[in-house]
This record gives structure tokens, sequence and C-alpha cells, in this order.
């Protein structure tokens, strides 16, 4: 599904050129679910950007659904997301003139789909949220942002979901339920998840867990021990 | 990308209140530019149907020479209409009465524009008339009646010629006032003057041809009539027909075009702001919009779909707002200025689209354009905005949108040239002033409390914003003056004309030996004299002692020409030395004086010699000095003056003027009998129309003036609007970390009173130097100086934008902080 060979990602600062992630290979197989963690500022972040091809690493080349994203540009990189690629954000990223519905039908519409507003509908049903469908954002809670977000990012039935931080924002019981619905629903729809989180016990719950330590991949549960899982 | 989906969510942003601003700021750039456009179109309109009336024609061929028939041939088939006048001063007698008149004869047709009012009787208001005197009639002037001792029915003879009085002529369009139009009325036809017998050869006839019709048409005409037209004749449209009139009619046009560009200047501005506030507050959606698979490409085209549409919407509405506004105004001032204004043409539309459309296109499109740049990483990384290139690409589009619209909308490079120099000269001192001046307030705010440390050093903190508005703000505040000045400026110099004591009766021919009892009359009947001045007629017939008989050129033709000399001991009022220097109190040789026109046209120059010719006697007079009239004085003026005694041997008469009210006429026959041959010329009627015209054109004046306000408006709060955000979380923040009400409202009223008065202090200067700059070089102006504008620039910058940017932004006080921080991260 996702595979990346010696990606490395070097940014200008006034003081040079800073070396964020170097040589990260990694192979994610359909249907997995992957935990990014690590410390912060120690790339994972950097490389969630870079594997769900919202940005180019300086070296190395990723494939995502048998796209090669090595040497595309944003227009085409554009259109590889649009068919393959869900997100959930740790700020929710709901489209504040927008309502809860409206936010949710919005992936749809842009990919053309039938009924947009019917099946947008359900999923806010199926998140628990079918009678805020007309409210706005800002009228909503944390938990609520996030579940019209997690909607949001099910309503294109993406293949590989990218969620940053996803319980980040919210308290941990809040947190914990967001989570349960996370996987319930990757269950249901059968997606490849990826997330990054500074959460031990939203890591375990993934089939898997990389941690990236000052720019470079350590694989294994070992890798959580700092963590206190 | 589908553009269904396109309007939905541009309806969804529209309803969420993001794009309110930028429509309000698109709606009043197409309100106020159309509604300035279609105002002064009318009013040209009604303007140019009033001033034509002066000439009785669109357009008037005069000369001392007859004007050849076959002009009148060449003119019909052009469509164009026409008539003929003659003007000449003869003797009327009736019974034992005799009285000198200025006789017009007109024939079929007259006059081609304005009507002729008769009554029934001497000294009452007239009515309108299309009809002409018959053949064998005459009408006359109300006051010939009592001074030939006649009534309506009796004859009068004219030369050889007896002609019946039938009617009272009260009033006639093109009644100019000159010099030679002496005396009272007497209006015949033109069939009738060769059964006079007054015409001979050398006889001082003022023939004249009228024209009506296309302006094209008549531009073709003028063509037709060659090179040597112009030295027998000349060709008078309204500017030239009337000096004062052209001169407030041009100074009026240029005033207007001048609130115009600014309207359109200020609009572009709160465009720009609005649209850049827009954009901003698209990154994040446009970041999402990516993540899920939107093409740059697509968002491309999504904001030009958005951008048509409301160009589309916004001009529609404007339009329709604009021509709402500009009647209800019209309605409201009916009773006011009893205007009646033809329906105005196609262009103030096509004008206030074109600068809706423009508006969008420079000002609004670049920052929309740049969104396609912003990165989808964002979603992850906050701090990523569009690429930073678009700003200068901006700018550029911004400053070339401006100059196309500002020279397509004024076609006058003169005044868009000065307009743009001040701003630009403006602009690039108040960025570097606004550095140092934010600098300067961040070393003031460090020793002082703490409201003063928190608005200082967050001006200081946002520096590069700030510069920027109070670059904004600084020009809006300047232009806004500069308007307010030129206006000032310009009803001051019309209502010095035409105050309504001014002189509006001139005398001439007072015999030296009656002045004094001349002047007592005045005295007894309580109507105040103006200075007398002592006036022959004579002529140039030589330079350094070279003849001028070439009449064959114009400038000589000008030149050696009969004219009015006046002396003086000293310089008269409005009158103003330009070279050379004035005399002394007895110069030992006779010395001249000329109005600075009138030597530039004729190529004389001081040092130079004239001999002149009057009642065949001459004498030298070296040109010592060049004068500056103004014409539009209503006094006295002359193009020659000499040294007294220069002349001592020649006959003169004297020459004054004086006001009498409307229901005063009457006066005019005692005067008259008490010195027969005195003449008066009367050009109340003139300065009546001029005031008509000048009435209509403040209220234009007046209007353009609020609309560009409502645009300078609309530029300070989309200004303020646009860096609110910003300010709302750092507010925001302070507060959440507990400081106080007052604390936060008065760093409120203080940042935003310290960048009114930044701004207004450097809107002063910039305001200063250009209505410097516009008075002495568009409008022929003085040029003034405003010392109170020193102190009211600032204190009107400090008001209103402390004002305008506290209200703005109190809801930071009255929210509770997490909700707009909330709101705002």
């Amino acid at each position: 599904m996702l595979s990346a060979r010696g990606i490395t990602k070097e940014v200008p600062t006034a003081a040079g050129t800073l070396r964020i992630l170097s040589g990260i290979d990694l192979e994610i197989k359909a249907g997995e679910t992957v935990a990014l963690v690590g410390a912060s500022g120690s790339g994972k972040t950097t490389l969630l950007g870079l594997l769900a091809g919202l940005d180019e690493p300086s070296a190395g080349d990723i494939r995502l659904g048998g796209h090669l994203l090595t040497g595309l540009d944003e227009e085409a990189r554009a259109r590889v997301r649009g068919a393959l690629v869900g997100f959930v954000f740790q700020n929710f990223q709901l489209l504040g003139s927008l309502t809860a519905l409206e936010n949710v039908m919005l992936p749809m519409e842009l990919r053309g789909d039938e009924a947009p507003a019917a099946k947008a509908r359900e999923l806010l049903d199926r998140v628990g949220l079918g009678d805020r469908a007309g409210h706005q954002p800002r009228q909503l809670s944390g938990g609520e942002q996030q579940r019209v977000a997690i909607a949001r990012a099910f309503a294109a039935a993406p293949r590989i979901l990218f969620a940053d931080e996803p319980t980040g924002n919210l308290d941990k019981d809040t947190g914990r339920r967001i989570a349960d619905l996370l996987f319930e629903l990757n269950r249901e729809f059968g997606t490849t998840l990826v997330l990054v989180t500074h959460d031990p016990a939203l890591a375990a719950r993934c089939g898997r867990a990389l941690t990236v330590d000052g720019g470079r991949l350590v694989e294994g549960q070992a890798a959580l021990a700092p963590f206190g899982a | 990308m589908d553009p269904r989906l396109a309007l939905r969510l541009l309806w969804r942003d529209w309803k969420g209140g993001e794009l309110s601003l930028l429509l309000v700021a698109l709606l009043l750039a197409i309100t106020t530019v159309s509604g300035i456009a279609i105002f002064v179109d009318r009013l040209q309109g009604a303007l140019v149907l009033e001033s034509s009336a002066f000439l009785a024609a669109d357009r008037r061929i005069e000369g001392n020479r007859e004007i050849p028939e076959v002009w009148d041939a060449q003119a019909h088939e052009l469509g164009l209409a026409t008539a003929r006048t003659a003007v000449f001063p003869s003797m009327v007698f009736a019974g034992d009465w005799n009285q000198l008149v200025s006789v017009k004869a007109v024939s079929e047709g007259y006059p081609l524009r304005g009507t002729l009012k008769v009554a029934d009787q001497a000294f009452v208001p007239g009515e309108e008339t299309n009809a002409l005197p018959a053949p064998g009639e005459a009408w006359v002037d109300g006051r010939l009646l009592p001074s030939l001792d006649v009534s309506l029915g009796d004859e009068i003879e004219v030369g050889s010629l007896a002609l019946e009085v039938t009617r009272v002529l009260t009033d006639e369009p093109d009644r100019g006032g000159s010099f030679f139009d002496l005396g009272p009325r007497v209006l015949m036809r033109l069939e009738d003057v060769p059964a006079t017998g007054v015409i001979r050869p050398g006889s001082r006839v003022e023939h004249a041809l009228l024209l009506r019709g296309e302006d094209e048409a008549l531009a073709r005409f003028r063509e037709g009539l060659g090179e040597d037209f112009e030295v027998y004749y000349d060709w008078d449209d309204i500017r030239s027909g009337n000096d004062s009139i052209g001169r407030a009619l041009e100074r009026a046009e240029r005033f207007l075009l001048l609130g115009g560009l600014l309207a359109v200047l200020l609009s572009g501005v709160a465009v720009a702001l609005a649209a850049a506030r827009y954009a901003k507050r698209q990154f994040d959606a446009v970041a999402v919009l990516k993540t899920f698979g939107t093409t740059p490409r697509e968002i491309r085209d999504l904001y030009l779909v958005n951008l048509a549409v409301l160009g589309a919407l916004a001009t529609a509405a404007g339009l329709l707002l604009a021509w709402l506004v500009q009647s209800g105004l019209l309605l409201a001032l009916k009773d006011l200025v009893p205007v009646r204004l033809p329906p105005p043409g196609v262009r103030p539309f096509v004008v206030g689209s074109v600068t809706g459309f423009v508006c969008l296109l420079a000002f609004a499109l670049p920052p929309l354009l740049a969104l396609q740049g912003v990165s989808p990483l964002r979603v992850i990384r906050r701090d990523l905005g569009a690429a930073e290139a678009s700003t200068l690409g901006a700018y550029a589009a911004g400053a070339l949108g401006s100059l196309a619209l500002l020279v397509w909308y004024a076609d006058s490079l003169e005044l868009t040239g000065w307009l743009l120099l001040g701003i630009t000269a403006t602009s690039t001192v108040l960025l570097a002033a606004a550095s140092v001046l934010l600098r300067t307030g961040r070393l003031v705010g460090m020793q002082a409390g703490s409201g003063w440390r928190i608005a200082l050093a967050a001006l200081q903190r946002r520096g590069r914003d700030n510069r920027i508005q109070i670059l904004v703000f600084g020009l809006a505040i300047m232009l806004l003056l500069i308007l307010y000045l030129v206006r000032t400026a310009l009803l001051d110099e019309w209502e010095a004309q035409l105050a309504p004591d001014a002189p509006n009766h001139f005398v001439l021919n007072v015999a030296p030996y009656e002045v004094d009892e001349f002047r007592g009359l005045l005295a007894e009947r309580e109507v105040a004299p103006q200075p007398f001045y002592p006036m022959t007629r004579g002529r140039i017939v030589a330079i350094d002692g070279e003849p001028l008989e070439d009449a064959e050129r114009r400038e000589v033709r000008r030149l050696t020409s009969e004219r009015n000399l006046s002396w003086a001991e000293d310089l008269p009022a409005g009158n103003r030395i330009v070279a050379g220097q004035w005399w002394g109190a007895e110069p030992a040789v006779p010395e001249v004086s000329l109005e600075e026109e009138f030597a530039r046209e004729t190529g004389v120059e001081v040092g130079d010699v004239l001999t002149f010719s009057v009642a065949d006697r001459r004498f030298d007079a070296r040109v010592t000095n060049l004068r500056e009239v103004d014409w539009d004085s209503m006094r006295p003026n002359f193009f020659i003056m000499v040294t007294p005694g220069a002349l001592p041997d020649y006959a003169a008469t004297y020459l004054s003027s004086f006001h009498l009210d409307a229901e005063r006429k009457r006066f005019l026959n005692e005067l008259l009998r008490a010195f027969p041959t005195v003449t008066v010329i009367e050009i109340d009627r003139v300065i009546d129309q001029l005031r008509r015209i000048v009435d209509r054109v403040t209220l234009a004046v007046e209007v353009v003036l609020v609309l560009v306000l409502a645009a300078g408006a609309l530029v300070l709060v989309a200004s303020v609007q646009s860096s609110m955000d910003e300010r709302l979380r750092e507010y925001g923040l302070l507060r959440a970390l507990g400081a106080g009400r007052r604390r936060i409202l008065g760093a409120l009223v203080i940042e935003f009173g310290a960048l009114g008065l930044f701004a207004g202090i450097l809107a002063a200067v910039g305001a200063e130097v250009t209505v410097w700059m516009l008075q002495t070089q568009v409008f022929d102006l003085a040029g003034t100086v405003h010392p109170w504008l020193w102190l009211a620039g600032p204190v009107a910058g400090m008001c209103l934008i402390g004002i305008l940017g506290t209200l703005s932004t109190r809801r930071v006080v009255d929210t509770p902080p997490a909700i707009v921080l909330r709101q705002t991260t």
C-alpha cells in the first residue's frame, strides 16, 4: 500500500541546512494499522506529511497505492490524494463557514459522488452527531468537532487514512471515545491507518509502531518503552 | 472543478459571513464610481444645454466681415441648423427723443439654443416665446419705452426705416454683455436691415453665424472652413464664448474628475484590503481542500468563478444602487436647486462596470490567485501561508490597474500625473516616516505606563503590517483632505466672484466733468459706487518703430485692432505684476503695461516701444511690465494701461461699475435721463446665469465629496478589519493572562490612536503639497497654505482611527477570551 525508500528531508534555515529525516525505509501493507511515535521534534509529523504526499522529500522514493510520488508536481500529487487518501488532524481543520453536514459532504462533492447529503447524514448518524448536522464548528465541542472530522475523513472512502495526533487536543475520556470510533470505522471500511501520536495507549492499539528518533526510524515495541507503555 | 460546486462553496462562504466585507467594498467601489459618473454625465448634459444658450447655439462663427452665404449651405449639407445675427450700435429716434441702442438683427430660426422672453409692458417678468418680430416690427428693451417716450404700437426709426414696437424684450439667451454690445436692445429682422441704410462699408457690425447639431458634424464643418478662416473670424464654443462661464465649467469638470479619480483609488484600496483579508482567511480551507485532492488548478478555477460571480453581482447591484442614490439625491434636493437633468448616457454605466472588474482583476485577483500556492502541509504546520513572491506581484497589479483606470477615466494626463506624483512621493515618505515614528513610539513606550507599553510594543511588533496600515490610513486621509481643500478653494473663488453685491452694471462714456455728479446721484439713491477708470480708444500702429500693416496675420490683427486704453497711478485691484515693475510716482517718459496673455499672443515683450494712435495722434510708450488680470472678477479690466499723463491732450471718458438689484432696474432710466450720453451695460443676466450654473456645479461638487468620503470610510474600516484577527488573538491572549478590561481598552485606544496620529501627520504633509500643486498647475487658482491642516490632520486621524479601531476590536473585552482564542486560532 505504502512504501518509502531512503527518505531524506532537509530544510534551509538561517544557520544552514537542517536535516530533519535521513534514510528512512518503510513498508506498510493494505489494511495495516501503524503508529508513528517519537519525541517532540523527532520528525514524525514531517514523515507523515511526506508519506501522505503533502510535501516532497529531499531524496528518496515514496510509493503510495502503486503511484510513485517522486517527481510528481503538486497538481498530480493532489490527484493521488483525492483518489486514495483521507486525513484526521489534531486541530480538526473543519471549515468554519460550513455546517457539520457541509463539512462531511465536501470531499464527496469534490469527487462528484451521487447524493452526498444522504451519505453525509448517514455518516454523521454513525458518529452520533445526526442531530447536530446544521451546527457550525464553533458551536461544537472539541470532541464533537473531531467526530465530524472523522466522518469527513471516511466520507470519501479512502484506501489509506493519515491521522496526526487525532486525540492530542482532547481530554482522556473523550480521546478514548474518539480512538474507539476511529478504529471501529477503520475496521468497517477496511482502511489502512497511519497515525502519529504521543499517546502510548493509542499507539498500542495499532498493529505496529514505528519510532522516529533523531530523524531515523527504529521499528518495534521496545521503542515504546520510554513512553511508559 | 464543477462550476456548480464552486457556486455552492461561494454560497456557503456568503452564509458564513466571509464575503461580506469584500462584497461591500466592491459594491461601494462600483456605486461610488458609477454614481459620480452618472451624476456628472447628467449634470454635464444640463450644463452644456444651459451654456449653449449663452451662444444661442452650439457653436458660433463671429467676425466684423459679412459671413459668406455658402457656409450656410455647407452647414445644411452636414445636417446642421443655422441662423444669422448682426449686432451694431445705432441711434434710434421717436418724435423728439433719441437714444443710442444696440440693434440685433436676426434671421428666421434664431435662437438655436435657449429662448427669448417677451412681455406686453416694461419692467415685468417676461414669458418664453418661440416667435420673432415680424418684418417691419421691433421688440425693444423695457427701459427704452420711457427713455423714447413710446408705448407698444408706436413707431421708432432705425436709420431710414420705421419699425412698429410690438413687444417688450425681457431676455435673450446670448446677451453676452461685451463692450461692443452697448445700450438697450432693439431686436429686428435681418431682412429689414438693408432698408435702414445704416450699415455701410466701415460700419462697426458684429456678424455671427449660429450653428446647432451633432458634435461630429460641427467638427467636420469647422475643418471644412480651412486655415485662413481665423484671420477674419472667431469660432466660439461655450468655453471661448464666455470666459467666466467657460473657466467655471472647466474647473468644475476637473474637480468632478478629481473626485471620481479619488473614488476609484480609494475603492481599489478597499477592495484590495478586503480581498487580502478574505484570502488570508481562506488559507486553511484551501489547505484542507488540497488534502482532499483538489489540485492547484482547481483551486484557481474555484476562486476565478467566485470572483466572476461576485463581480457580476456587485456590478448589477452597484449600478442599480448608483442610479437610486443619485435619483434619491436629486429628489431630496429638488426644492433646493430646481434641476431638470437630461437622462444619463451609457458611458457612466460602462465606467462603473469596468471599474468594478478592473478593481477585481487588479486588486482582488492577485491575493486570491496566490491561494493556489498555499501548501497542503499547512494542515499540520500552521505557519505556512501563501507564496511570498505573490506580494510583489499584487502590488504591481494594483499599481498597473490603478494607472490604467485613472488614465482611462480621467483622459487627462496632467491631472492624473500630478495626483500620482503626489501619491507616490507621499507613499515613499510615509513608509519611511512610519518606520521612524513606530520606533520612536516604542522608545517612548518603554518609559510609559503598562497600557502604553502594551500598545506601543504591539505597534512595533507588527511593524510591517502597521507601516502598510499607516500608509493606507495616511493615503485615505490625505485623499479626503485633498478633495476637501480643492473643493473649498473652488467654492471660495466662486463665492468671491459671485458675491450678492458684486457689481452687475458697467457704465461707459462718463465725461470727466460728470464724474462727481454721477457719484452724487449714485450716493443719493444709495447705490454703492466702484472706482472710476479713465478710458479712451486707440490702436497700436508700430513696434520699435516698425509699422504694423500686414493685417493677414492673426496676431497682427489682434494687436492692431482698436482697444480700450486706460491709465492709473496704482496697480488696479485684481491685477498682479508678472514681469518688469509697475511705474513709480512720476515716470519721466510714457510707459505701458500689458496683460500677460495679450503680450504673449502678440509677441510683445518688456522693453519694446509701442506706437499708439489715438484720435489721429500718435505717441510712443515703452513696455515696462506685464500684468496677470483676474478676468473673473467682474470688475473693469484692461489689456493696455499707460502712465498718467501719457495721453494729456486726448479726450477721455470714464468707466465704472455698480451693483443694482433686479427690482431697482428702473433707476437706470433716471440715470440715463440725467446723463444721456452715458452707456450702461447690464451684465446682471450673465451673472445670474453664471450663478445658476455654479449652483449646480456646487451641488455636484458636494455630492462627489460625500460619495468619496463614503469610499474613504470604507477603506478605513476595511483596513482595520484586515488586521483584526491578529489583534483579537493578541489581546485575547493578554486578557486570558489576566489583563483587565480597562487596560486592554486603553491599549486598544492608544494603539489605534497612535496609528491615526502618525497617519494624520503624514496625510497633512502630503495633502498640503499635492493641493498646492493641483491649485497652481491644474485648477489655475492661487496656491494656498493651510496652517489649520497641520493640527486638524493629526487630530482627525487620531480620533477617527482611534474610535473606528477600538469599536471594531471592542469585542475582545466583551467576549470571554477562550471564545476569542478559539475563533482566531
